[in-house]
């Protein structure tokens, strides 16, 4: 990889001169030189790519294997000198048998059913609404939806929790006043309040990348379908809809990614709310495992069970869109 | 109002808590140099002498220190004031330790210990400590700190619980002072009867170390390391008797169930809405130090017994004093923790800082102690007579675990469920042992488990 790097600045500032005036000679010198450029270009523009993939994932993966493999284990009681042993799939027997970790899977579990559909859905509805020229001012709705995403999210989560708590918050004191009590931070409630924060700070980003994929929607298409007599609604649900459908994959996968990771919001919710454990999300386990418990073993170990979880599930999205998207083009 | 804080103090407190262990994570190599505290490096010998570092989170260290450096040419402390434990300052010492710069001494909690000495972080000390050092301090505390024979750190204080209490809203009600826990469920029946919402106390969701202390005074063993194995029994007979004693207080509504830690227990007790507080030794001093207005309300009794023919006790809260692997003066750090630990200078200096009620864990400072506390408030009680009494019943045998905050955060989020209606106390203590056995095992430590 490195060769066609050194090289690459002299070709280029060298052939381009040259290039134009004579071009049946030497033919053959061109192609290879071309080659040679493509090849350069191709390692300097891929370099960095893989420079940050092996930096921020693949080494770390990597330490992450490892720990969850070897251990600083001291004989009996643990009051004797240290040695690095392997330690085999102890530490994944470990956290798979933990109750805390498994209940944790659960937690995340339920929050992406709630939440993923809940921002793919209304992140198209706002999309399709803009899109079909039923909002006005579309440029400031537009700004305002995208706006909180610019919040970073501990500070999102802060402001949600000050609106969450009893005592201090300007809505619950007015919901009071109409005489309705209602714990967001309550065993039942904590879920849908998370998954709250994240829908107000994400849902404009993926409106974004919904209304640019509905521009590119041939405005032929549409007018057809207006000629054939669809209303608005019939055209955003049947037309547009199916026509955006890689945009869709791609929001339903990021956000399962993303929601999968869930850790600043319960983690800063957790200082008010009892009902956030310090092992509520996977994330948290993680945390806990490596910094309260200084079991990095176990922490290394969820951690790789996490990537596996995160891993399979986007490739089971990704099986399962391509599979229905399938049968559609054969149709065709 | 006493305890009402502003919008903008909470929002920072809450902003502020998790911050604090990352940050203090990270800053650690370069602590010693930033404390200033590096006192008097006037004289001659402070040259030529041994530094040592120290970290503590205890109030009135610094001014042990000065008093150590004023008196020693030859060894010179520089202390810094690091969080409390559960605040960052074990994070903090556990990543210092992994970066090969620990302080020559730390201070561990009695529960913590196991966990630091197993991680190898406080180092043996059983070859450092002088028989008379030994001999100075009280026997039920050395036995939390020493495993497998094998000391890891030096007691400061140990905590005998006892029960503070109202004693006007005792004498209103017509109460005797419950010496057994029968006699106090019926005081408790009597407050709930006529207090009009007030309730004898408070059973702390976020006090898994009360809890523990319940336990201990009832004969369970959560842990144990006979034949050289953590044998782990959170829900043994004495356990299961104590969780289904404070249970049926609970579902008759006998007692209070929140957090103790934070605004709704500081405005119980500050409007007296709970008359008792069953505590360590040490917050007699923090209650003085807490809520001035309520001098000459309260007095110290010691905790209910289950058998008055056979008086048993736990401990509650208590700090010791460890080297770490790391230190490269271990000598001079021990000379250092025997002079805080058993000089009567450093007691008094500790003092000098505030009131404090802490119960040395050497018997041989406790008229030092004595002297210096201030009996107004408790109306001239002799405090230190019933912590004497008490230390005395600290049962034998008890045995922290190797991953005790853990435990203990387990445990008390089954508690929390419990207050809001989901499960029950002895749920939480089950869920607690589930939750740490996994630790255990991935530790690499030998385990056997009873669960019942």
């Amino acid at each position: 990889m490195t060769s066609p790097l050194t090289t690459t600045p002299s070709p280029i500032g060298a052939t381009r001169p040259a290039d134009a005036p004579s071009s049946a000679a030497p033919a053959r010198t061109t192609r290879r030189s071309s080659r040679r450029r493509e090849l350069g270009a191709c390692g300097a523009l891929m370099t960095p790519f893989f420079v940050l993939l092996v930096t921020v994932f693949l080494i770390p993966v990597g330490t992450a294997v490892w720990l969850s493999f070897f251990s600083d284990d001291q004989p009996g009681l643990g009051f004797g000198p240290e040695h690095t042993v392997f330690v085999g799939l102890r530490s994944y027997t470990a956290v798979l048998t933990d109750p805390t970790f498994l209940s944790s899977l659960g937690t995340v579990a339920l929050y992406c059913v709630i939440y993923i559909p809940l921002m793919v859905v209304s992140a198209l509805a706002l999309a399709l609404l803009l899109d079909s020229g039923v909002v006005r001012l579309r440029a400031s709705a537009q700004l305002g939806l995208f706006l909180p995403h610019a919040v970073p999210g501990i500070i999102a989560a802060l402001i949600w929790l000050y609106l969450y708590t009893p005592g201090l918050s300007p809505v619950i004191d007015l919901l009071g006043k109409a005489d309705i009590t209602i714990d967001f931070l309550g065993l039942h409630t904590v879920l849908p309040s998370i998954v709250n924060i994240a829908l107000w700070s994400n849902l404009g980003y993926n409106m974004v990348v919904f209304y640019a994929a509905l521009q590119a929607v041939p405005r032929e298409v549409i007018e057809a379908s207006v000629v054939d007599g669809a209303g608005p609604v019939r055209t955003a649900l049947q037309v547009k809809t199916p026509l955006v459908r890689p945009s869709i994959v791609m929001v339903a996968m990021f956000t399962l990614i993303f929601a999968l990771q869930l850790f600043t919001e319960p983690m800063l919710l957790g200082q008010a709310s009892p009902v956030i454990n310090s092992r509520f999300s996977p994330s948290m386990y993680i945390y806990d495992a490596a910094f309260t418990r200084n079991n990095y073993g176990l922490a290394a170990a969820a951690s790789v069970v996490l990537l596996i979880c995160t891993i399979a599930l986007s490739y089971g999205v990704t099986r399962w869109t391509n599979r229905a998207t399938a049968p559609e083009e054969d149709a065709r | 109002m006493p305890g009402r804080q502003s919008r903008r103090s909470v929002l920072a407190t809450i902003a502020a808590l998790p911050l604090t262990g990352a940050l203090s994570a990270c800053s650690s190599s370069d602590g010693a140099s930033q404390s200033g505290s590096t006192s008097n490096a006037n004289s001659t010998g402070a040259k030529r002498a041994t530094h040592i570092t120290f970290w503590s989170a205890l109030r009135g260290s610094q001014q042990v220190v000065d008093a150590f450096n004023r008196t020693h040419d030859r060894i010179q402390v520089d202390f810094q004031q690091i969080p409390a434990g559960g605040q960052g300052g074990y994070a903090k010492l556990s990543n210092a330790a992994r970066a090969g710069n620990a302080p020559d001494v730390a201070t561990i909690e009695y529960p913590q210990l196991p966990g630091f000495a197993i991680d190898g972080v406080a180092r043996e000390i059983t070859g450092l400590m002088s028989d008379g050092l030994r001999a100075k301090l009280l026997r039920q505390a050395l036995a939390l700190t020493t495993f497998e024979k094998r000391t890891f750190s030096v007691p400061l204080d140990v905590e005998p619980m006892v029960m503070h209490y109202r004693t006007d809203l005792f004498r209103q009600y017509g109460l005797h002072v419950p010496r057994t826990w029968d006699e106090f469920e019926e005081a408790a029946r009597a407050v709930r009867r006529k207090g009009n919402g007030r309730r004898l106390a408070n059973f702390a969701t976020d006090g898994a170390p009360q809890f523990a202390s319940f336990a201990w005074q009832a004969g369970a063993q959560w842990f144990d390391t006979a034949g050289g194995v953590w044998n782990v029994s959170l829900a043994d007979d004495p356990s299961r008797r104590v969780a289904s004693y404070w249970q049926r207080l609970i579902d008759q509504d006998l007692v209070f169930m929140n957090p103790v830690d934070g605004r709704q227990s500081d405005a119980q007790i500050s409007n007296g809405q709970v008359l008792v507080r069953l505590s360590g030794a040490w917050d007699a001093g923090a209650q003085m130090n807490a809520r001035p207005a309520q001098k000459g309300a309260w007095a110290v009794a010691p905790l209910p017994q289950w058998d008055t023919a056979a008086p048993s006790l736990g401990t509650h809260g208590g700090s010791t004093f460890a080297v770490t692997k790391d230190s490269s003066h271990p000598e001079a750090a021990m000379e250092f923790i025997e002079w805080q630990v058993s000089h009567p200078d450093a007691l008094r200096a500790r003092l000098s800082s505030g009131t404090s009620s802490q119960y040395p864990a050497a018997p041989g400072l406790v008229p030092v102690g004595r002297k210096a506390f201030d009996r107004s408030y408790y109306s001239g009680q002799d405090i230190y007579r019933v912590f004497e009494e008490e230390a005395h019943k600290i049962r034998d045998g008890w045995i922290w675990g190797p991953r005790m905050t853990a435990t203990s955060k387990v445990m008390q989020d089954g508690f929390a469920r419990a207050s809001g209606g989901q499960g029950s106390l002895i749920d939480a203590v089950r869920a607690a042992q589930k939750g740490t056995m996994p630790d255990l095992r991935a530790l690499g430590l030998a385990t056997t488990e009873r669960t019942s």
